[in-house]
């Protein structure tokens, strides 16, 4: 057995060898990268050109920080996100500010190994998410001036990109030149005389918009509510609006944009059949795999992992619930959903057929649109449940025990590289007095609001959970306790500004932070990191409440 | 479930194959054999049977996703536990990649000291 402390030389040694070839080669690739940006053109011709900056960028952010160039990585993924959003737009952006800006962010991308880099001293420390991905840009249409401000204001405070508009007509105006990722609007236009779930449905410049939609009323009658589900709306919200409630919507809908394509097996024997319910499947965006011997089913479901089954009843060797049965059979497909596709219409030989391991029983011929609204609505209640599962049902943050394994881990990573991390735990100030005044559903509207605040405004790489009723657990990789700090009170502040709204009255909360922050000496896990941030708490709620308090401020 | 001792590892950047190379085998002691691209993972893959594999996403060419695919519809190769790498880590991707089937996602960059145990890590768990 050869010295181990040798053998770990020997592999320093090498990595030191490999480190300086990629640096070598570091600046040719930055200068690829940065002249493909400079020649963006803001036109669809960009398109080669942002794949090739899509994948460089890709690169430099997975394999900076292995070679010890972590602000490489982390900078090279900011940007390497701008690139994807412009992948998706189809082209860079028309403005060639933001075009010239991408690109000398790409000429500043560092070089040198983060331990010799000299960091520069104006750049902000703590690079908030707005940077990280783009903002969600938000046109707000309301004729009240004030209400319009105070909103946008609040919305602000979760990171949005607020646009004010107090006419119908000059959305119209703007929509030639500029679209919205959400467009809210509120219902009585009382100077231009419009409605606007009416106007909706019949002025072609709203509805060239396309963008998911949103209604503000102060009357929910429900004239005006069937009008919003005609125009298509994703919601209809009362005034005085809930804010935290309306950002619930907004991250809905955009949750649902993000997610990756349904994925749908077919079996079914009949070739020209199966081949257009893949083509009708795929044109609504479903990835479809045809299988067309049913014997293979359990290989090729293992490959594909498909989320639901489109399965012809009667095929010439097994009868669809035999194979249905013999899916069931295997512990990891028990949920996933199987449908039938057949032309049987004898009732009482459906309802046998659902009895064994189907879900549900589609007659043929059936609609391309019924077809695809069955599979979407099918696979998407399925992800729902898998997601309840796997984290914390209320916020979708982590649940405790993982949470407690993300802070272990990040002060592991923190000894290795040197570098301070800070815990903090939060705690909603007299948040029994809310669940008391005002029951349980308001209550828990307080616990999600913090969960999105916590979300948008902190980083990717810091970890969220919830570790209590109304407590919460974070991890901080690479920040110190004056960092902490002000990430903490900026987001104190921001929440001490929302206003809930229950039964016509309105209320607001206000949240006290602990933290600690790890020391590169000390060997205390995380369990006694925790301990003493949760001691800072204690500290910031006796000191009266709504404020942050760091482990070491009593001395 | 058996020991942990080949991997084959699927990469299409050189550098971090390089570096990843050496975080397996001299740290990990383990046996490796990288594959350049998925066509190649493909080609070859099952004949190094393999106890793990390890797969980065975005490769030009097939993709990981699905190079996973192709060599689970090889009869060897179906029931081999396999990993994900790469740079996107939010929690979505990583829920996707697990459905994909894969057992875990490891995040880059990833740390050459520890990527061995990293990967033991996981394996354990898997086993357990």
């Amino acid at each position: 057995m050869p010295d181990p402390r040798a053998a770990l030389a020997a592999v320093a040694e090498e990595i030191a060898r490999l480190r300086s070839d990629y640096l070598a080669g570091l600046p040719g690739q930055l200068k690829e990268l940065t002249s493909l940006a400079a020649g963006l053109t803001g036109e669809k011709t960009d398109a080669q050109a942002l794949d090739r900056l899509h994948r460089g960028l890709h690169k430099l952010a997975g394999s900076g920080g292995t070679f010890g160039m972590k602000a490489l990585s982390d900078q090279a993924r900011l940007l390497e996100q701008t690139a994807k959003n412009w992948v998706a737009d189809g082209s860079a952006p028309a403005d060639a500010a933001k075009r010239t800006a991408f690109a000398a962010d790409i000429r500043a991308l560092p070089t040198v190994p983060d331990d010799v880099a000299t960091p520069p001293a104006t750049e902000p420390v703590y690079p908030l998410p707005k940077v990280s991905a783009r903002a969600i840009r938000v046109w707000l249409v309301d004729d009240d001036v004030s209400l319009g401000q105070e909103l946008a204001q609040l919305m602000g405070q979760f990171g949005y990109e607020v646009r004010l508009f107090t006419r119908v007509a000059d959305v119209e105006a703007a929509s030639t030149v500029d679209r919205p990722d959400v467009l809210i609007l509120d219902v009585m236009f009382s100077d231009e005389g419009i409605n606007a779930t009416e106007a909706m449905l019949v002025r072609p410049l709203l509805r060239a918009l396309s963008c998911p939609l949103l209604f503000i009323s102060a009357d929910g009658n429900f004239g005006s509510r069937v009008r919003a589900a005609r125009a298509g709306a994703a919601g209809f919200l009362l005034k005085p609006v809930d804010v935290p409630r309306l950002v619930e919507r907004i991250e809905r809908i955009f949750d649902d944009r993000q997610a990756a394509p349904y994925r749908v097996m077919i079996v079914d024997d009949d070739v020209v059949l199966a081949e257009h319910y893949r083509l009708v499947l795929t044109g609504a965006g479903i990835e479809v795999e045809v299988l067309n011997q049913p014997g293979l089913v359990i290989e090729r479901a293992a490959a594909f992992r498909p989320e639901l089954m489109l399965m012809d009843m009667h095929m010439p060797d097994y009868a669809g619930p035999e194979l249905a049965t013999v899916i069931r059979q295997h512990e990891e497909w028990l949920s996933m959903p199987i449908v039938y596709l057949s032309s049987e219409t004898d009732l009482d030989r459906q309802i046998e057929a659902l009895g064994r391991g189907a879900d549900d029983f589609l007659s043929k011929p059936i609609s391309d649109a019924r077809l695809t609204a069955t599979v979407r609505v099918r696979v998407s209640r399925s992800r729902q449940l898998a997601d309840l599962v796997a984290k914390d049902s209320l916020t979708g943050l982590l649940k405790h025990s993982r949470i407690k394994e993300e802070i272990a881990t990040e002060l592991a990573r923190s000894r290795r590289n040197g570098k301070p991390m800070s815990v903090v735990m939060v705690d909603i100030d007299h948040f029994k007095r809310v669940n008391d005044t005002y029951g349980h559903a308001p209550g828990d509207r307080v616990i999600k609001a913090v969960a999105h605040l916590l979300k948008q405004r902190l980083r990717k790489t810091d970890g969220i959970g919830r570790y209590g009723g109304e407590e919460f657990a974070i991890a901080l990789p690479e920040c110190d306790a004056t960092m902490a700090r002000g990430i903490m009170e900026d987001i104190c502040r921001r929440f001490a500004a929302l206003r809930f709204v229950h039964a016509g009255s309105e209320f607001s909360c206000t949240l006290s932070a602990g933290i600690a922050t790890s020391n590169a000496g000390d060997d205390e896990g995380g369990t006694a990191l925790l301990a003493f941030a949760d001691k800072a708490l204690y500290l910031a709620k006796n000191g009266g409440r709504n404020r942050v308090c760091v482990s070491g401020d009593e001395k | 479930m058996s020991q942990l001792q080949r991997i084959l590892y699927v990469e299409d950047e050189p550098d971090i194959r390089a570096v990843a190379k050496l975080a397996l085998e001299m740290v990990g002691g383990f046996t490796v054999k990288i594959c350049e691209s998925g066509e190649i993972a493909l080609r070859e893959g099952a004949d190094f049977e393999p106890d793990l594999i390890l797969l980065d996403v975005m490769m030009p060419g097939i993709d990981g996703p699905t190079t996973l695919k192709g060599l689970r519809e090889m009869p060897a190769l179906a029931q081999v536990p396999a990993v994900f790498m790469t740079a996107k880590v939010r929690p979505a991707e990583v829920a996707h990649y697990k459905s994909l089937g894969a057992l875990d996602v490891l995040p880059k960059p990833f740390d050459p000291m520890t990527l061995a145990s990293q990967v033991r890590a996981i394996w354990d768990l898997h086993s357990a």
